[in-house]
């Protein structure tokens, strides 16, 4: 029994009745999952329009703050600096050279909200994005192994998501930055930790169903390792819900940041994040609610346009959609 | 004058995709106290038939856009939802396919026989509740009056389409319709709630409309057959009589593909079983003609197949059969081959 | 119970006194064992090659789960598995992945066994992959080879599973099957969730694989006529146990067992000539036995 069968891999045999057996025929239908997945996407009017608004803010979170040191763009544009310092200007109020007014300190708040979005939006992502590495290694690794060792991580999983949340990114930020100068890297760090559980038990979910498919057992059958399943059967058919997951888990950490920041306890002017600019509004709300109300507007736009893309891709994704058979 | 008489139904269902012309153009009729059996595979449009007559097809996309039900008389599709839930659970019943899924997991069964009962006839709930029992005794089940008051999950799925019985049996209705009832079951099982079925339909005297894909259930429980293909009947005859002489080519073919389970064991191991090559007609787009043609072995290239579509015709008294090749009509034709 | 134990030294499976006991927990904070079911309850039989063994019984009768464990999917609670004349039980994992080329499964759910995201030409290429078989480009062209004797168009490796119908699919999995050059298939009720039709066909094409290749088959189904059209001899599993063996003739016409007996008493012939006898024939065993029915209770 020790032919080494390496290169005889095919039945050698030439199949002679074969060619009698009706042909299987042309395939039913043809499209690509995600073909199928964008038109049911393109449906759903609010997914479409909170995308697009998605896109706009974070195309002007990009553009706006550098426009300055462009020359010859718009006369008008030159002015949109968020770190011009100019005290005649303080509070001035919505004209033409300050679409959304001017702060305390005169800067004009077009251009500073615009930078500050800059931060928001990418503490936004890089949390989001280390939570779901995170949550992809440590759900995949627990729902994968499955027995004690589950159990143990879900146990242990389950412990930590009795600490409440904020006073833990709190807390975490605070002895990663002893000082009290608390860095954008610190909030990245204090966020993901404080918030990965969520992402952890979906991945460990959907990857104890899949499991169960007989696919998977085909790969067994077959010989394959471990790493090869895992990687090749597992995680690529987690991808609808990992990217489900990104817009689920974006909105909570950057109103995670943005209140850190607005009470004090994350991102500190000068530096600007919606949070801080917030901060900022605080002292004249009353007289000029506009500098309080325009970055708080900001967050609020961000974090329902994420909720309805999310929504719209659940149901652009789901599989009991898809063609049953 | 039959107890049910379909003429000339059309089950459309409007999709992003088109129109889907599920049902197109059926009529049957079903006599008091016989069963009538509507085979045909996945696709075919059965359920659907049953669902129509019922009233039960979801009405965003669906719509039955011709011909009528007429039940002792009247109409159904004319008839308002109001109307048509008096007729539905008390003239005609419904059992389905699966049993784990058409009973309601939070309500004790004995409530959803009452439930029934109480909607059509005016009794006490003391009245109601010594019915149940009786009827759960009907169909099978031990110690009925206890376990009246147990939850569908504590029943076994054969103990729970007996509970669908008694709950479609609960107000003596005239017909009753019975979608794939035992294709989830156990052979065993089956065959006794087909028996019990049996049973139950001649000491009711009860009209049954068996919808199946299996062939040998229906020899062994129908009086007439139907026979569906790609949304029409395509053969109708009496249950003897369509075994004895099938004459549609579909007909034959699904006899031929049949696994035998009695016979010499060499001529069965070595047998090739009748395979139909090719897939049913996409419902959007049915052919105009013959819809069995591009998979028939005796539709030629110079032949009506494919530019006519046949009707349904009498070819024995008590025989329909929609061809243009029926069997007895085919001695000595040949057989073509198609791809 | 009549079972036949013969054991030939010839032969390519040998499974003796399997068993596979699936642990009851109950509790909350910690699980403890309290009892067992006892899905394969003491199974013994053996496959010669080229022939095709099969396996019937209905749900819950562990049929499927004695495939399960011969292919080693699910490991056996005690019991020997003999396979080209190794103990397959207590293998090492790379002698065992070493002998996984010679024993493959056809799976029930043509929709569940393949994988969305994979294509065709890539599902039907990975055992050769996995083995590391050949090069991308001879790799290519034994996955068209082999599509072609399923009777699949080998244009369509770069599609999707979705894209295909119930008996395709079922194809492309016979395939997958067939690419490592198995001695062993083991067939789990490959034709159940098909359309009669298209059962005819796959049904078909399995036999002209076995006699093309000198397969041999080990063939799990709860449709009695697709097993006898299948089947040189037939073993009859009941709630875990094997309560009887023997040739397609023997077990068909002669069972000797009584649930055997009520299997066959209660499977529906297309001839309604003989319905009123099976009826009664039915009614007679009902009467006989005291259990009332083959799963040994009124279900």
């Amino acid at each position: 029994m020790a032919v080494d069968r390496r290169e005889a891999a095919l039945p050698v045999a030439a199949p002679t009745t074969t060619t009698t057996e009706p042909a299987a025929g042309a395939a039913i239908r043809q499209s690509n999952l995600w073909q199928d997945a964008w038109r049911r996407y393109m449906r759903n009017k609010a997914a479409v329009a909170s995308a697009v608004i998605f896109v706009i803010i974070c195309l002007y979170c990009l553009l706006i703050p550098g426009f300055w040191k462009i020359p010859g763009i718009w006369t008008s544009l030159k002015d949109y600096d968020p770190n011009a310092v100019d005290f005649s200007q303080s509070y001035a109020g919505f004209s033409l050279d300050h679409p959304f007014s001017t702060d305390k300190f005169g800067r004009d708040l077009f251009a500073r909200v615009a930078q500050g979005g800059q931060i928001s939006i990418a503490i936004g992502f890089a949390a989001t994005f280390a939570i779901l590495v995170i949550g992809v290694l440590y759900g995949s690794l627990s729902g994968f192994v499955g027995g004690r060792l589950d159990n143990g991580m879900m146990r242990f999983l389950d412990a930590l998501y009795g600490l409440p949340y904020l006073p833990f990114a709190i807390i975490t930020t605070q002895i990663l930055s002893p000082s009290g100068a608390v860095s954008v890297w610190t909030m990245v760090v204090a966020l993901t930790i404080a918030s990965w559980f969520t992402t952890a038990r979906v991945v460990r979910g959907q990857v104890i169903t899949l499991k169960e498919n007989d696919y998977v057992r085909a790969a067994k059958a077959v010989g394959a390792r471990w790493y090869r399943i895992l990687a090749r059967h597992l995680l690529p058919n987690t991808l609808g819900i990992l990217v489900i997951a990104v817009f689920l888990e974006l909105p909570g950490v950057v109103l995670g940041e943005a209140f850190l920041s607005f009470i004090g306890l994350g991102i500190n002017p000068p530096t600007a994040s919606w949070g801080s600019i917030a901060q900022d509004g605080r002292e004249a709300y009353r007289l000029h609610p506009e500098v309080l109300f325009i970055p708080c507007l900001a967050i609020a736009t961000l974090v329902l346009c994420a909720n309805f893309i999310a929504d719209g891709l659940r149901d652009a994704l789901d599989p009991r959609t898809r063609e049953t058979g | 004058m039959a107890l049910l008489e379909v003429n000339d139904l059309k089950t459309h269902f409007f999709t992003r995709e088109g129109v889907v012309q599920a049902v197109d153009g059926i009529s049957f009729s079903v006599e008091k106290g016989k069963t009538l059996g509507i085979v045909g595979e996945s696709g075919c449009g059965k359920s659907v038939t049953a669902l129509s007559i019922m009233g039960l097809i979801p009405k965003p996309p669906a719509k039955i856009v011709g011909g009528e039900v007429l039940f002792d008389g009247r109409d159904l599709t004319t008839l308002s939802e109001g109307a048509m839930q008096e007729v539905r659970g008390n003239q005609v019943a419904m059992i389905f396919q699966d049993p784990m899924t058409s009973l309601n997991p939070t309500l004790k069964i004995g409530t959803q026989i009452t439930e029934t009962i109480r909607a059509h006839k005016d009794v006490s709930k003391g009245e109601a509740r010594k019915r149940a029992i009786e009827l759960l005794d009907e169909v099978g089940i031990p110690k009925a009056a206890e376990r009246i008051d147990d939850y569908p999950h504590r029943f076994s799925g054969g103990m729970r389409q007996r509970v669908m019985i008694a709950i479609a049996l609960s107000c003596s209705p005239r017909l009753l319709i019975a979608d794939e009832p035992t294709t989830a079951l156990d052979v065993t099982i089956q065959a006794q709630i087909l028996d019990l079925l049996d049973a139950l339909r001649q000491e009711h005297d009860m009209a049954m409309i068996l919808i199946t894909h299996d062939m040998g259930v229906v020899a062994e429980v129908c009086d007439d057959i139907a026979i569906m293909y790609a949304g029409q009947i395509v053969e109708q005859a009496d249950a003897f009589e369509l075994f004895d002489h099938p004459e549609h080519p579909y007909t034959e073919a699904l006899l031929g593909a049949l696994p035998q389970l009695e016979g010499d064991e060499r001529e069965i191991r070595e047998s090739r079983l009748t395979a139909i090559p090719g897939r049913p007609p996409d419902l959007v787009n049915p052919p105009e003609a013959c819809r069995f043609a591009a998979r028939c072995p005796y539709s030629g290239s110079n032949d009506s197949c494919t530019t006519v579509e046949p009707q349904l015709r009498e070819i024995r008294p008590g025989h329909l059969v929609r061809t243009a090749h029926p069997t007895s009509e085919r001695s000595g034709e040949r057989e073509t081959v198609n791809a | 119970m009549s079972a036949e134990t013969a054991s030939t030294d010839g032969a390519l499976l040998s499974v003796t006194d399997l068993e596979k006991h699936f642990p009851i927990r109950k509790g909350v904070l910690w699980e403890k064992t309290v009892g067992a079911v006892k899905a394969v309850d003491g199974v013994s039989f053996d496959v010669v090659e080229g022939e095709t063994l099969g396996l019937v019984g209905e749900s819950g009768s562990g049929k499927s789960t004695t495939g399960y464990c011969i292919l080693q999917l699910t490991k056996p609670t005690s019991g020997s598995i003999r396979f080209i004349g190794k103990e397959l039980t207590t293998l090492g994992r790379e002698d065992l992945r070493k002998m996984r080329r010679e024993m493959q499964i056809i799976f029930q759910d043509p929709y569940a066994s393949l994988d969305p995201r994979m294509t065709v030409g890539s599902i039907v290429a990975e055992p050769l992959e996995v083995h590391g078989i050949g090069t991308r480009r001879s790799r290519t062209e034994t996955v068209r080879r082999l599509l072609e004797i399923v009777g699949f168009d080998p244009n369509f490796t770069n599609r999707y599973p979705h894209e295909f119908s119930g008996g395709q699919r079922q194809r492309i999995g016979v395939a997958r099957a067939l690419a490592l050059n198995p001695k062993l298939i083991v067939c789990d009720e490959p034709v159940s969730a098909l359309d009669v039709s298209i059962q005819a066909q796959i049904l078909n094409l399995l036999k002209d694989l076995q006699r093309d290749f000198g397969l041999t088959y080990l063939f799990i189904s709860h449709d009695l006529a697709v097993v006898r059209t299948m089947s040189d001899r037939i073993a009859v599993m009941n709630q875990g146990k094997l309560v009887e063996v023997g040739t397609a003739d023997q077990v068909y016409q002669e069972p000797k067992d009584e649930y055997t007996k009520a299997l066959f008493a209660a499977v529906p012939v297309p001839d309604p000539h003989r319905q009123r006898e099976r009826k009664a024939e039915r009614a007679r065993i009902r009467l006989e036995s005291p259990s009332g029915s083959g799963n040994g209770s009124v279900a």
